[in-house]
């Protein structure tokens, strides 16, 4: 998890590699979960599956953010999100 | 029309919740409802405020999770009122904050306001607000209240002084609520009522002055200028309302203020109550600038022609008197 929060955090270039990390951030966090029940043996399915459901959601949204910049922006490179001047 | 409807379900899920997983849920389907909203129009400006806020979103959801789930491991349970693991704590306000705009991540909230609609921006500012503070006050007896209440104290200063050199109406509001932010988190682990009672208060006053700039179309200071033209009224009680969010003594906004800093000197934390009241004086500084604007100054060629406007907003007057 810590790594792919890392990863997040220092994008550099393209927004792709954003998205990416984001899905394995969710993604270690599906497996550690998947791991709690095997040690203290509850069963906790019903989260996994709406973790799941979810997460998948964000990703769309985040792939039609996605194609939208590129559509609007020439690029996905960061450099170019700079039209909100600060 | 359906986001709205996803909005207002997503909110009634976060604020019903006990369980983390909810509580999540219910901010994703915020999320999700609210970057349609933001990037409606075509716009390059557009689309880059919704990929901002969708990045900066989704990972402090993330986040949230995490830390539910480093304290599910360490206590076992989910319940949203037992916090008993200290660095969850850390990583849960520390999300929480990063989705409501607190310093040091308030980075990406100017932005994003900037490039949305004003319509949307005021929904962003209010209602999005609301779901991550009623975590806060779920879970405000477990979290830290020295890293708050610097995080705070930051808001409130970095509020007020990047707000100064912005001719962009919305990133004045942004600011603005920036600092309303941290007024609400200073007083949350003491007296999480009057948390909210800032909130709501906020919430009003912050979208009595969307509302009445939506009808004028004012994006720039330059355009306040002129609005007095189009329905003097509306001005007026525009002024007031500006007024009210800086906290002016006989207007509304002076009575969170008033009963924060109460509260703060009885938990004998004086020094904090005359920094956050000091910093306050920089907020003002903007409003008075923004009142100044819209009744003071004449346009260069002074001509009183009234513009029509399809939208009326007779609300607005109701809301300076309360």
């Amino acid at each position: 998890f810590s790594w792919s929060s890392l990863g997040l955090a220092f994008h550099r270039t393209h927004l792709i590699s954003s998205l990416l990390c984001l899905e394995s951030i969710i993604l270690s966090i599906y497996i550690a979960l998947s791991i709690w029940p095997i040690k203290n043996q509850t069963s906790a399915t019903l989260m996994q599956i709406l973790i799941l459901a979810f997460s998948a959601c964000e990703a769309s949204a985040g792939l039609a953010i996605l194609i939208a910049s590129t559509q609007t922006h020439v690029s996905d490179h960061l450099r170019n999100l700079n039209l909100l001047q600060c | 029309f359906i986001l709205m409807l996803s909005l207002t379900l997503g909110t009634m899920i976060t604020i019903t919740s006990n369980h983390w997983v909810t509580a999540w849920a219910g901010l994703e389907i915020n999320t999700l409802a609210i970057i349609p909203l933001i990037s409606k129009s075509h716009h390059p400006r557009a689309i880059e405020a919704a990929t901002k806020y969708f990045l900066t979103q989704a990972t402090a959801s993330a986040l949230m999770l995490f830390s539910s789930m480093t304290n599910a491991w360490s206590s076992g349970q989910w319940d949203i009122t037992q916090l008993t693991n200290p660095p969850s704590c850390l990583l849960l306000t520390a999300a929480i904050a990063i989705k409501l705009g607190l310093t040091p991540f308030h980075f990406w909230f100017p932005e994003v306001l900037q490039g949305s609609s004003l319509t949307t921006a005021l929904l962003l500012s209010t209602a999005m607000k609301f779901p991550p503070t009623t975590i806060l006050l779920l879970t405000s007896h477990s979290l830290n209240p020295t890293l708050l209440s610097t995080m705070a104290i930051m808001s409130i200063a970095l509020g007020g002084w990047m707000g100064l050199n912005q001719t962009q109406t919305r990133k004045i509001l942004a600011f603005s609520s920036i600092s309303h932010l941290g007024w609400m988190t200073t007083i949350i682990t003491y007296n999480p009522k009057l948390t909210l009672l800032t909130f709501y208060l906020y919430s009003l006053m912050t979208t009595s002055i969307f509302l009445s700039m939506n009808s004028t179309n004012t994006l720039k200071l330059s355009t306040l200028m002129t609005s007095w033209t189009k329905a003097p009224m509306l001005n007026t009680t525009l002024m007031l309302t500006l007024l009210s969010l800086a906290g002016l003594p006989p207007l509304t906004g002076f009575l969170p203020k008033w009963l924060i800093i109460q509260e703060l000197t009885k938990q004998e934390m004086t020094t904090t109550a005359t920094i956050i009241s000091m910093l306050s004086l920089l907020g003002l500084f903007f409003y008075l600038r923004l009142t100044y604007c819209s009744t003071i100054t004449l346009p260069p060629n002074s001509s009183n022609k009234m513009k029509q406007w399809s939208i009326k907003k007779p609300v607005n007057t109701l809301t300076p008197t309360l």
